[in-house]
């Protein structure tokens, strides 16, 4: 199978780009000014268990031996204590995944939903006021600065009119009490995640419409268009049956080039809306000097961006049958 | 001998062609209403950088720095002493904007120059080379585009300590260049078949001079198209830095602003202070994506897609 050895190569792609930033990240954490010893031991740790980390963690052996066992404790999750919270830091950041990936994924998703919707709706309007007001809403909602339209969103809705709380996850009134259901829960969860949700819909929505307006207008000039009507196929049908889903492969690609920068954009949402997530735990993690947190949230990020790349790859060649690699 | 006339020849073909086509391209450009709007846009922004030294010269209390009213030691709403109010240690507002968009264009202009610069140097010299040196560089590419660069400018900040401007936009550079060294690349691909390439090669031209005399020249046009979408990148990043408490804290910049209300949490009581800076940063990075769209028009209409990765 031909996608098959694709994808085994895509895969192996992208095991060789995490080992190039699990290998960097060493080498900066080793290399930069200061003494690695006290980056990756807490400072408030009593001499005895500071002693045992250091051996377990061979900080005082050879560069290359502490690159051995930096590269074992990895694929065994050590990723050594939180400073801060002065426990492992693979329990922390595995009880953050859950929140990023929740808040993440369905705002990306919405988005790119939303985004190729309104766009066929703007190609097939071409030229008319609707596709110009569609085009300037999708570039200034695209070009608006993220945290400050997060901010925006708080002064408005959660503070002059209240509708929703102002930043975290949960109310603990909801969550203290006993007899609350899961459905009391996932509601009160829901009515914490509509601002940010709405934040990053906001930013990623415009990319994804525009992309699939030019898209659209590029599918719509093809043949088989042309002989969709001359078989007397009705306009909508056209329009959503022939069209679209080919015109939306792009958008497809575009969320995979784009997730870097949507990672950017989750780290900022997280830490205005103190969502508990791992993008606010290393910004966090970064200004409280906690380094092993720092290292471990980046390098779970860069796994997941990886991830996600590869995702996006085995969802093109799965929709476009003609893509054959 | 021969080369040297070959080359003398072709520079005064070449001249008039390049100043025509940029007033051609000039004129689609106009035409685009984005293009339009872009423009006007960046230049009011350009006027405020330009005049951001004018309000500390009348008189030093609006300095946007160091500049505190001796009257007032919180945030005040606007006044005629104050136009746009003062911050919580009583420093003008509308100074520390004018501060702002010189920073702006600042970060913006030299970290998208840089990054141009080695986009376009690595893109030419992997098209160009072919084989391993264009595997190796590609494959740098995919790895640094995958990294977030504002969680990586973070990384780098809690390892070396506070950075100051310059380092952040070297930074920036260092991590922007791939996405222009792709498309560079596959234009010098197509550059390198050609018979000119050829013909220079069979001249005796060395590998160094095809790619910087024959091949730069046509690559330059799509090169300065990214740089408009690099610059938008770059303010975004230094300004959502300087927003997280990582900046530069010897500049104003409309980030830094951001991070004084939102930290001093004055920002349910002042909207005058948060409301400009966070306009300043969406309409300049408006501006330079509207050019960047309507450049794009003009130039190849193909390459609409890769707007999103910015």
């Amino acid at each position: 199978m031909e996608i098959k050895r694709y994808l085994t190569r895509r895969i192996i792609q992208i095991l060789v780009s995490f080992f190039v930033i699990l290998t960097v990240l060493f080498l900066l954490f080793r290399l930069a000014p200061g003494d690695p010893v006290s980056r990756m031991i807490d400072p408030s740790m009593s001499p005895e268990d500071a002693e045992h980390l250091i051996a377990q963690l061979g900080l005082r052996e050879p560069i290359w031996r502490q690159y051995l066992v930096y590269v074992k404790n990895f694929f065994t999750g050590d990723f050594g204590y939180s400073f801060h919270y002065g426990r492992p830091v693979l329990k922390v950041i595995w009880e953050k995944l859950p929140n990023t990936l929740l808040l993440f994924t369905s705002s990306i998703i919405l988005s790119a939903l939303v985004g190729i919707f309104l766009g066929k709706i703007a190609a097939w309007n071409k030229g008319k006021p609707l596709d110009s007001w569609m085009t300037i809403g999708a570039l200034v909602t695209h070009t608006v600065f993220l945290p400050w339209l997060a901010l925006i969103l708080i002064w408005v809705f959660a503070y002059k009119l209240g509708w929703f709380p102002i930043t975290g996850i949960i109310s603990e009134e909801i969550w203290l009490d006993p007899d609350a259901g899961a459905l009391a829960k996932a509601l009160d969860v829901g009515h914490h995640m509509v601002l940010p949700m709405a934040t990053l819909f906001c930013i990623h929505f415009g990319s994804y419409l525009l992309i699939m307006r030019s898209s659209m207008l590029e599918t719509l000039k093809e043949d088989y268009i042309l002989t969709a009507r001359a078989k007397g196929l009705r306009e909508s049908v056209i329009r959503d049956r022939h069209a679209a889903p080919n015109a939306a492969l792009p958008v497809v690609t575009s969320v995979g080039l784009s997730l870097a920068f949507s990672i950017n954009g989750g780290a900022l949402t997280e830490t205005v809306f103190t969502w508990p997530g791992i993008g606010r735990e290393l910004v966090f993690a970064v200004s409280q000097n906690d380094y092993p947190l720092a290292q471990a949230s980046f390098l779970l990020i860069a796994l997941v961006v990886l991830a996600a790349n590869l995702v996006v790859d085995i969802l093109y060649a799965y929709l476009d049958p003609r893509i054959r690699y | 001998m021969g080369g040297e006339k070959m080359k003398g020849d072709k520079e005064i073909r070449h001249r008039p062609h390049w100043f025509e086509q940029f007033l051609e391209g000039w004129s689609v450009f106009w035409q685009n209403p984005l293009g339009k709007i872009g423009v006007t846009l960046l230049g009011i922004f350009a006027l405020m950088a330009f005049s951001s030294f004018i309000p500390p010269l009348v008189n030093p209390m609006y300095h946007p720095m160091t500049g505190v009213d001796p009257e007032i030691y919180s945030s005040v709403g606007p006044s005629a002493r104050h136009w746009l109010g003062t911050d919580f240690m009583g420093r003008d507002i509308f100074s520390q904007l004018l501060a702002g968009a010189r920073i702006a264009f600042m970060v913006g202009v030299s970290a998208a120059f840089m990054s141009i610069f080695l986009g376009t140097a690595f893109g030419m010299i992997a098209g160009y080379m072919g084989g391993f040196v264009d595997t190796l560089l590609m494959r740098l590419a995919d790895v640094i585009m995958v990294l977030p660069t504002l969680l990586v400018v973070l990384i780098l900040a809690s390892l070396f300590g506070q950075l100051n401007i310059w380092t952040i936009v070297l930074i920036i550079a260092l991590f922007r260049w791939p996405g222009v060294s792709r498309v560079i690349r596959s234009q010098a691909l197509t550059l390198k078949q050609r018979p000119f390439i050829e013909a220079a090669r069979v001249a005796g031209a060395s590998h160094i001079r095809i790619i910087f005399r024959h091949i730069m020249p046509n690559v330059l046009p799509l090169a300065f198209l990214y740089m408009t979408f690099r610059v938008t990148a770059a303010i975004i990043i230094e300004a959502a830095l300087a927003f997280l408490g990582f900046g530069d804290p010897g500049t104003v910049s409309w980030g830094m602003m951001l991070q004084w209300v939102w930290k001093t949490g004055h920002m349910f009581k002042a909207l005058y202070w948060l409301l400009p800076p966070g306009i300043c940063i969406s309409l300049i990075t408006l501006s330079f994506y509207m050019i960047g769209r309507a450049m794009d028009e003009v130039l190849d209409p193909r390459l609409r897609r890769e707007e999103t990765a910015r």
